[in-house]
């Protein structure tokens, strides 16, 4: 690495969250006009070493230069002023603003006080007419796909013209071809001069966009690589420290010819979510549930859960016919759900994760009273049995990498010992590593005898899981495939086509 | 469980004994005349009229726990209080009975706030600020602008238990603030009130029957408020519908001195009492104070700030 190179510098960086050290001096540069990856398991420590780029965080020690000068960003402001643009992975989005006003969201364009809503709306229509985004610069926010959403916060850091664009995992939520938008809008930036610091779990994007490639481990600095010079597992290894076991042979659970699914749905519905859908999961299987945002997935493992109230249908678990009326319900009828959204659904902020471990154990039996010592030993089991790493389990989930706290989400399900596991895209926004556990999880769940249904946009996700993959379009099951059937264009053809009626 | 309590609940104790020692050192009498305001007759005056408060704090600071709000608690103080008094005093019947009945009706407006959050799924700023005006008005409809002279009826020598008629309020409060702070930190059901007021949406997804959860605190916060109007009935000797006029906001404020966070999932039972406490002393020393008679609301007003203030920053410097 050149030390005269007058782009972006960080030198022996250093940030402590009290005992943790998430960043232990890291020093690395970027190159003024590249496309740069920045990537590392959840807990690298990539997510602080953009915090204080972005001016949210400041570092305890060491430094940023930019063009050869020492950037001070003490606030996200400042940070923007000095043409650093911040495209996050949970989307910032005023839902109640149009797309003018989500673009000049806390830097208006005033005269005297008052808004030029003229001239923001111009700008908007050009920037937007450069990204390529057919939208009105007055619609309002809320009526917006995920994947514009996210174009809008590219807009917004080019609005203010910004010499640095940063971007943290901005595909999660996106379809292929959504991305693919993305990419050739970031690849015309490239073209113009921008410099890109690109932060992706997904190696394949990471190894299409970016010309060298900086890996973090623990905090710590490991490498940087010429994208052209390396291969995707060379960076695997990087990243991990260590080499992947090979996939563990899982031996299933016998079972009995005449035992009935560990779950079987029938001609269940709820508008405009899904209708008519019929499913099994036999105990010991896992079964994978492939479809689009929008398919209906969600919904559908969400009514089994028992949290909308279903139309029509029957459901069955171990044979016996249950009516999921709440969570509570389903939970104690032996079905358990890890939900999309950990932060919003998964997780208590204001509990330690003791809590969070034992909450829906602790409910489905119906316990009166809080038994601390207990408690503590279970949640300590819990973190060492699924590998959390934490540190104690009276500390807040807000302390865990994401990685972790999915892990806590997971395994605060796993301690009711369910009949029925649903997991509601398990590993989004969570590292190869933190990934790669989440699966040996399920898998051994399965072995175990649990019926695993994994609902998931996915694809090689839903195909190294499953041993039966159903796929879902528009609210319907358009077929099931499994063995040597399920192969990357069967499920998406599925995934994407109109039924031929047949 | 232990750090979401008792580091707050230290502080608290710590402000209400610097407050304590400085109305000492500055109502000091000169040459040896007693002190007006550390004395025991006036602690015990403290006590008394704090526990009022004190008893629907304990309601209010569990609500605010599980991420809601009652605006309700004075007007139900004052419906409780007006019913109790007039079926004890118009109607005729026993003490006991009558004041059951106010009770009884706090519990009742209770389950409909709930009912108005849980099934119409009414905001409960909003559900709260309706039946604040609901109770308040069924208690003028039931008076007629009239008071019920309760003291009257209650003969001199009043001892429920055989204890003095001064230690009924601070018994209550006291054992109110006991119980509910087991329950608050050692049931599954306190733990759950946490979870509601943490992440609601989470809560519902761990499986815990967040509507039942809800009604419940609706419920406590209605019956205790009703207790603490009949106390306040019996404390003063009369029944009249515009008892307890605003206290719902010093109620909701001692909840928060006390470390309720307003957004929910954070606070402590003892620590409203204690905040009632603060709020208590204050109104009791000011007035002595000479000239200061028409600060005592600006004081208590930047008292709530700056306590409020102290601890987001002991929060922030912690985390």
């Amino acid at each position: 690495m050149s030390s005269t190179s007058p782009g972006l510098q960080f030198t022996d960086v250093r940030k402590s969250f009290g005992a943790v050290r998430a960043l232990r001096g890291v020093s690395f540069g970027v190159v003024e006009g590249e496309a740069h990856g920045l990537i590392g398991e959840n807990g690298a420590g990539k997510s602080t070493l953009l915090k204080i780029l972005a001016g949210i965080v400041q570092p305890d020690a060491g430094d940023v230069h930019w063009r050869g000068e020492r950037l001070h960003l003490g606030s996200p402001r400042e940070a923007l002023e000095r043409g650093i643009g911040m495209v996050y992975q949970e989307m910032l989005c005023f839902e109640n603003l149009t797309v003018t006003g989500n673009i000049f969201a806390g830097r208006e364009l005033t005269r005297g006080g008052r808004l030029r809503n003229g001239e923001m709306r111009e700008r908007t229509r050009a920037l937007l007419a450069e990204l390529h985004l057919p939208v009105s610069p007055d619609a309002p926010a809320q009526s917006l796909s995920a994947a514009y959403r996210q174009l809008l916060q590219v807009a917004r850091a080019l609005a203010f013209e910004c010499s640095i664009l940063v971007l943290d995992e901005p595909t999660t939520s996106l379809t292929d071809a959504e991305t693919d938008h993305l990419f050739s809008v970031l690849e015309k930036l490239k073209a113009r001069g921008v410099t890109l610091l690109y932060v992706s779990h997904r190696l394949q994007e990471v190894f299409r966009l970016c010309d060298r490639i900086t890996v973090l481990r623990d905090g710590g600095y490991v490498e940087t690589a010429d994208r052209r010079g390396v291969t995707p597992d060379h960076i695997v290894r990087a990243m991990v420290g260590r080499e992947l076991p090979p996939r563990a042979a899982v031996t299933k659970a016998p079972r009995a010819a005449e035992a009935p699914p560990a779950l079987a749905v029938d001609g269940l519905g709820r508008r405009p979510g899904f209708v008519n859908i019929s499913l099994t999961v036999n105990a010991g299987e896992i079964v994978g549930l492939f479809g689009l945002v929008g398919s209906g997935r969600s919904e559908l493992l969400e009514t089994i859960f028992g949290l909308y109230k279903r139309e029509a249908g029957r459901i069955r678990v171990n044979g016996r016919e249950i009516e999921p009326s709440s969570p509570r319900a389903a939970a104690r009828a032996g079905i358990a759900l890890v939900p999309e959204e950990r932060q919003r659904q998964g997780l208590l902020f204001n509990l330690t994760i003791r809590h969070n471990l034992v909450l829906p154990d602790r409910t489905v039996k119906g316990d009166v009273l809080v038994r601390t010592a207990s408690e503590r030993r279970e949640a300590a089991q819990l973190v060492e049995t699924w590998r959390i790493k934490a540190a104690g389990v009276e500390v807040q989930p807000d302390a865990l990498s994401g990685g972790n706290q999915q892990k806590i989400v997971v395994a605060k399900w796993l301690a009711t010992s369910p009949s029925v596991l649903l997991l509601d895209e398990p590993t989004k926004g969570v590292d190869v590593g933190a990934k790669f556990e989440i699966h040996e999880i399920v898998r051994r769940e399965a072995a175990r005898g649990c019926g695993c249904l994994v609902a998931s946009s996915d694809l090689p996700e839903v195909l190294a899981l499953a041993d039966r993959i159903i796929v879902m379009r528009e609210g319907r099951i358009q077929g099931q495939l499994s063995g040597a059937d399920a192969t990357e264009e069967a499920v998406m053809h599925l995934a994407t086509h109109e039924m031929s009626e047949a | 469980m232990k750090k979401l309590w008792e580091i707050r609940e230290l502080s608290t104790v710590v402000i209400l004994v610097l407050e304590i020692l400085f109305f000492t050192w500055w109502l000091w009498p000169e040459g040896g005349r007693s002190h007006p305001f550390l004395n025991w007759p006036n602690a015990l005056l403290i006590l008394k009229y704090s526990s009022i408060y004190g008893i629907a704090a304990v309601g209010a600071a569990i609500v605010i726990i599980s991420g809601g709000i009652d605006l309700a608690p004075g007007a139900v103080m004052a419906l409780a209080g007006v019913v109790g008094a007039q079926l004890y005093v118009v109607q005729g019947w026993g003490l006991g009975p009558s004041m059951t009945m106010g009770v009884i009706v706090g519990l009742l407006s209770g389950l409909l706030t709930a009912g108005l959050i849980v099934l119409v799924k009414l905001p409960p700023f909003i559900a709260t600020l309706g039946m604040m005006g609901v109770t308040r008005g069924i208690a003028f409809i039931i008076t007629e602008g009239q008071y019920f002279d309760v003291s009257s009826h209650l003969i001199g020598g009043w001892r429920p238990m055989g204890l003095p008629a001064d230690w009924v309020a601070p018994i209550i409060m006291v054992t109110t603030a006991l119980v509910f702070h087991v329950f608050m930190t050692t049931f599954q059901w306190g733990r759950a009130v946490f979870s509601v007021g943490g992440n609601e949406t989470a809560a519902l997804f761990s499986g815990i029957a967040v509507n039942r959860i809800k009604t419940s605190v609706y419920v406590i916060s209605g019956v205790l408020a009703a207790v603490s109007g009949v106390v306040l009935v019996l404390v003063q000797g009369q029944g009249k519908a515009d008892l307890a006029t605003g206290y719902e906001l010093d109620i909701i404020a001692s909840a928060v001195v006390g470390g309720a966070s307003l957004a929910g999932g954070r606070g402590s039972v003892i620590g409203a009492v204690l905040g009632t406490l603060i709020f208590g002393v204050l109104r009791n020393a000011l007035p002595q104070i000479p000239g200061a008679t028409f600060y005592d609301r600006l004081i208590v007003g930047l008292v709530v700030i700056v306590i409020v203030v102290v601890d987001q920053l002991l929060l922030k410097k912690r985390s």
